[in-house]
């Protein structure tokens, strides 16, 4: 899946007329049935997760039956490559990812809009430096710098979520400067500084605001991707405990029962795929309203 | 060439003797076959065999006496020979490059060569090869794995008697030698030899032609080849390295390799469905915990004991191998005639708790360190792991990909892999303060257990094999009781490969697929 | 009068950014080496392994000469980049170049595979679902291309797998490592599924920019004239509507064959490719920091040209940005 930056979709579709405000961008988006399907999807999977160690039928790391068996013998869709229950593994399993891809998005969001809104403003060449050093960023792809980070380091949590957040900042801060740059030239902002407001106040309080859309469509889209991020890393091997019942571990452990006992690797990518399937779907909610909000601005 | 027959090694004055083993099929097919597989007829020429092995990459070598990983193995035995072999039973016999290794004293040997045996270039084995392949060996600077072995040997004093005849002096008596002489990395090379990207010239089978270090090897067949009768088969041969074992199966499956090492044994079926065979070996090989007997907590011995106390070794056998193994008992060499068996220790959770609590260590928490350098070593911690916390002990497993490169030897709590070996050669490799991979940091500096050492080279000097096995039961017992080692299995060597392959036996030796279809000599395309 | 400015202000502008991608490429070095140098332990003992006893530990670095102080080997190694002398891999002991060759090869094959099935695919998917809007096709085809969109790669790979190779029929190769030496033209079925999963990863994003772009191309005025003209429907596509619509999707495009490198990663460690991405892994666990050196920079690199054509297109191609230089 290749992320596309919103400031592109938007290029597309320049916002020319006055942001929405968020919570109405929200409740609109929610009248397309898209959005509600992914909130859906989102909701189930989150759902899942918690509860899921709560109603597994075994521990993740009982051994339940003889390796890579088939349905039955107590083990609803068989066991895995150690013998151990499948469905209590992928009860187990959403945890991790979910909790991990939330945090690195969020730490990258914040730290991305702060450096975007900043620069926008600054609009000189503190604008120019910041924007320089997240195009270094940029310059790699974001599995690149996570298999470096995670080689030098180790794989633990607290490393992927530096290098999600890392990779995201640059991204957030293209969009959310991207958004702010026409709302900065505005009067209500030169207004703002002539009364003698705090920066941080215009920063947070009059351009922030104005550029949520924008940025609510590209936070959904890092938060796909982040997850898949996280799923590409333990598929290839790169977790701290190698039995973590991790969806992506799961699939490298399992895939080479495929042929046999297909329900290890099976469960996990059905689950990845509803999972990301459902963010994409929220994202490409609010992105439509926001067009079509502009659309039938603009025809007015 | 000549006909190899029979041999026994002559016991010298000292009376030690060594059965020869069954001579390695020469110039007629053999009739055994790994599971699944029929009577596979007389040996027929040509075909490009293609072997695909795990394990490597970039930092693959060719060196006919140092290896790395399994395909470096794979690469050394297509191309050198050693003086002695092993056996499918591995019983030492003298098919190799030696007529006779025989033990003049304790403190000599004398080795005689085949004569007419040539290398891939044409020209003839002689002493002066040997002599050249000892001294390599035997330099530190070298930096090869048969260094150790070379210990007790006076290798600066060996003697070139004639063409053919060599004489070694030892150092000190150790009866191990012939062992050491069969050992894989303990090849022939000419002299004057260096390793890849030098020119690789052995005695073997296959003669390299083009080698890229992560990717494949491709070896010519040598017409000239001393076993003769027909021998090797292959027109050539190609090693591929692969990356893991799914590639590797699914290549097996399409046809792009004949034949892949290591092969997961929830894959057997799998093969087996689609026609194919897979080979499995009943190996002294094992994977053991190891624990420092001076690290905290393991340097109390309650503490090492309550561990091995936890390990449920049948559910092990089930969940790491599918049953390919056999239990074991915390003791290596199991083909050693001096191996003990009893008592079979099983798992006593309230036993261990009680010593645990002895010791002061009751919800003991405890890293444990693995990685993936053969197949199973992660799956023995993560179940060891889920078997202790029924013991309320807390193990954090850390899957290192920079291992072997840190800290390993340095670790507290760690998992290895061996192959089979026997006791006395097991001992030197992995139980000695100047082992080369002495994990557990064994034996204790004093009391109990702190006689190992000299209780070793009594056993090196005794040539009696029943007093021998008598220290060797000594030896084993202090490792019984108060050792740093949890062996709970010897894990079968299992491999794969296509219905056209012939030849493949099992074999409880080291490497895989039967010693690599002896150095790719004796299978075929049937 | 104002051509000449207007020309003037494309070449400032293309020389500005080429010096900003410079100076981008400069900081990135220096990145790259220090992480790289930072890893930890030796790269003497991670690539001896198990094997490293202090003897043959010994052997190997004096055999690599790792005993240089730090901003001495940064040095080297840039002016060697610089001239074309990438270094000598610590693992494999051959140059990085003759090492590496091959694999660029065989990623570039794939990248171009899955660059010329899905830019053409992308853009007739885009303007033809704009072309009917909101009828059935655009509404079928922009859903699956979302839900295709939102799938990580290695998920389409292995789905791919069990469609085509492994369970549900056996129709391609499950693996597709190219033996060394030969070239990845003489195995086109190995090229199949990794670049359709390459395929499926790009394409969607593509053609919904192109559907976007491609919408608003078609509500502008010159293109109501056109049709008031009485112009075919196929000449307004073709002739008036494609080439404006062009525009951001040059960047998106030169974007994307950027990902498609990051992605190439992913998907060739699945499908067992020979290529840069599978080589990236290896040099990072065995620390062999010249060709991770070498490859980040590259890397690097053809993101930085590719972002620096694609803006450089996307100027010239849209006039309405121009007159902002």
């Amino acid at each position: 899946m290749i992320p596309v930056a919103g400031a592109d979709m938007a290029a597309a579709a320049p916002l020319e007329t006055p942001p929405v405000r968020a919570t109405s961008l929200l409740r609109r988006s929610l009248r397309l049935w898209r959005t509600r399907i992914g909130v859906g999807l989102v909701v189930l999977l989150v759902l899942l997760a918690i509860v899921g160690p709560f109603v597994a039928p075994y521990g993740s790391g009982t051994f339940v039956a003889a390796p890579n068996s088939p349905p039955g013998k107590g083990a609803a869709f068989g066991t895995d490559y150690l013998g151990q229950d499948v469905l209590s593994r992928l009860l187990d399993g959403g945890r991790s990812i979910l909790l991990l891809a939330f945090i690195a998005t969020a730490v990258g969001l914040i730290a991305g809009v702060v450096i975007g809104l900043v620069a926008a403003y600054a609009r000189n060449a503190f604008d120019d430096v910041l924007m320089r050093g997240m195009d270094v960023i940029m310059a790699f792809p974001q599995i690149m710098l996570a298999l470096v980070a995670v080689a030098v380091v180790g794989a633990h949590p607290w490393v992927i979520i530096v290098a999600i957040a890392l990779t995201t900042v640059p991204r957030i801060a293209r969009v959310a400067r991207g958004a702010a740059l026409p709302v900065v030239e505005r009067d209500f902002i030169a207004c703002s500084e002539a009364m003698g407001v705090p920066r941080w106040r215009i920063l947070f309080g009059d351009l922030l605001p104005n550029t949520l859309g924008p940025l609510m469509v590209e936070a959904s889209l890092r938060m796909t991707y982040s997850i898949g991020l996280i799923a590409a890393l333990a598929y290839i091997g790169l977790t701290i405990n190698p039995n973590d019942p991790n969806w992506g571990l799961m699939i490298r452990e399992n895939q080479i029962a495929l042929t046999f006992q297909p329900w290890g690797a099976v469960l996990p990518i059905i689950a990845i795929a509803l999972l990301t399937m459902g963010t994409g779907l929220i994202g490409d909610g609010i992105a439509r309203t926001a067009a079509g909000i502009d659309r039938s601005r603009g025809a007015e | 060439m000549a006909d190899i027959s029979r041999r026994q090694l002559v016991a010298g004055a000292a009376g030690l003797t060594i059965v020869g083993g069954l001579a390695a099929a020469c110039g007629s097919g053999s009739t055994s076959t790994g599971i699944g597989g029929t009577n596979p007829g007389a040996p027929k020429r040509g075909g490009n065999f293609r072997l695909g092995v795990t394990g490597g990459g970039s930092k693959d070598i060719m060196d006919g006496q140092n290896i790395i990983t399994k395909p470096d193995q794979a690469r050394l035995v297509s191309a050198f020979e050693t003086l002695l072999l092993f056996d499918e039973n591995y019983q030492l016999t003298t098919n190799g490059l030696a007529e006779s290794v025989t033990q003049d004293n304790p403190r000599q040997y004398t080795i005689r060569l085949r004569k007419g045996i040539e290398f891939q270039n044409g020209k003839t084995l002689t002493a002066d090869d040997v002599l050249y392949s000892f001294q390599r060996i035997g330099t530190k600077a070298n930096g090869l794995t048969g260094f150790a072995a070379t210990a007790t040997m006076d290798i600066a004093g060996m003697k070139k008697l004639d063409t053919y005849t060599v004489r070694l002096p030892l150092k000190s008596p150790d009866a191990t030698v012939p062992q050491t002489l069969a050992s894989y990395t303990f090849c022939i090379v000419p002299a004057g030899y260096q390793a890849y990207p030098h020119p690789q010239i052995g005695t073997g089978a296959y003669k390299l032609k083009s080698f890229t270090p992560g990717a494949q090897s491709v070896h010519v067949r040598n017409p000239n080849y001393w076993r003769g009768g027909g021998k090797p088969y292959f027109d050539q041969v190609t090693i591929v390295d692969f990356s893991d074992s799914t590639a590797q199966v699914n290549g097996l499956l399409g046809g792009q390799i004949d034949a892949m090492t290591d092969l997961p044994a929830a894959q057997v079926q799998v093969l087996q469905s689609r026609g194919m065979h897979a080979l499995v070996s009943k190996t002294g090989g094992w994977l053991p915990l190891c624990m420092a007997i001076d690290i905290p907590p393991f340097n109390d011995v309650r503490v090492r004991q309550a561990m091995r106390l936890l390990v449920d070794r049948n559910h092990m056998i089930e969940q790491v191998l599918s049953g390919y193994g056999f239990v074991g008992n915390d003791l290596y060499a199991p083909f050693d005639p001096g191996y003990l068996t009893e008592p079979q220790r099983n798992q006593d959770i309230s036993e261990a708790k009680r010593l645990l609590k002895a010791a002061g260590h009751q919800n003991l928490n405890v890293d444990l360190h693995t990685t993936n350098g053969a197949a199973g070593m992660v799956d023995v911690a993560t179940v060891f792991a889920n078997q202790a916390a029924a013991a309320g002990v807390k193990i954090n497993v850390h899957n290192d990909p920079n291992y072997y490169g840190t800290q390993y030897l340095k670790l507290g709590f760690s998992i290895d892999f061996w192959g089979t070996r026997s006791y006395l050669n097991q001992v030197q490799q992995g139980s000695l303060p100047n082992s080369p991979y002495n994990e557990t940091h064994w034996p204790p500096k004093s009391g109990t257990g702190s006689n190992f050492i000299s209780l070793y080279n009594q056993a090196l000097a005794t040539t009696d094999l029943a007093k021998r096995i008598e220290i060797e039961h000594e030896m084993q017992t202090l490792e019984y009781d108060i050792g740093g080692y949890i062996i709970p299995f010897f894990n079968d060597l299992i491999d794969g490969y296509s219905d056209k392959v012939k030849g493949l036996r099992p074999s409880k030796g080291t490497l895989n697929l039967d010693y690599f279809g002896h150095g790719f000599s004796s299978i075929w395309f049937g | 009068m104002r051509a000449r400015f207007r020309w003037g202000g494309v070449s400032r502008f293309i020389v500005r950014r080429l010096v900003l991608g410079l100076v981008v490429l400069f900081l990135v070095s220096l990145v790259v080496f220090a992480a790289t140098q930072a890893l930890p332990g030796d790269p003497a003992r991670a690539i001896l392994g198990r094997s490293a006893t202090p003897t043959a530990l010994a052997a190997l670095r004096r055999h690599l000469h790792l005993n240089q102080p730090v901003f001495s080997q940064y040095w080297t190694w840039l002016t060697g980049l610089l001239r074309g002398n990438l270094g000598t891999s610590l693992a494999a002991q051959e140059p990085v170049t003759t090492l590496l060759g091959p694999k660029l090869v065989n990623s570039a094959v794939l990248v171009a595979v899955s660059a010329i099935v899905s830019i053409p695919l992308s853009i007739a998917l885009g303007s033809w679902a704009a072309l009917k809007r909101d009828k059935i096709f655009d509404t079928v085809s922009s859903n699956l291309l979302l839900v295709l969109a939102a799938l990580p790669e290695f998920v389409v790979g292995v789905v791919l797998v069990i469609l085509l190779a492994t369970i549900v029929s056996q129709v391609l190769p499950a693996i597709s490592t190219i033996p060394p030496g030969s070239r990845p033209w003489n195995y086109p079925s190995y090229l199949v599924l990794p670049a359709l999963t390459l395929v499926i990863a790009v394409a969607p994003y593509v053609s919904r920019i192109v559907r976007a772009s491609m919408i608003e191309v078609l509500e502008s005025d010159y293109i109501e004239m056109a049709r008031l003209k009485g112009l075919p429907e196929r000449t307004v596509m073709l002739r008036h509507a494609l080439p404006n619509a062009l525009g951001p999707v040059f960047q998106v495009i030169a974007l994307n064959l950027a990902y498609l490198a990051g992605g190439v990663i992913v998907v060739e460690y699945v499908f067992n490719y020979g290529g840069i991405g599978s080589a990236v892994q290896e040099a990072v666990l065995s620390h062999d920091l010249p060709v991770v050196q070498t490859l980040a920079m590259l890397i690097a690199t053809v993101y930085v040209v590719l972002n620096l054509l694609a803006d450089v297109a996307t100027i010239t191609v849209t006039p309405k940005l121009r007159t902002q230089l």
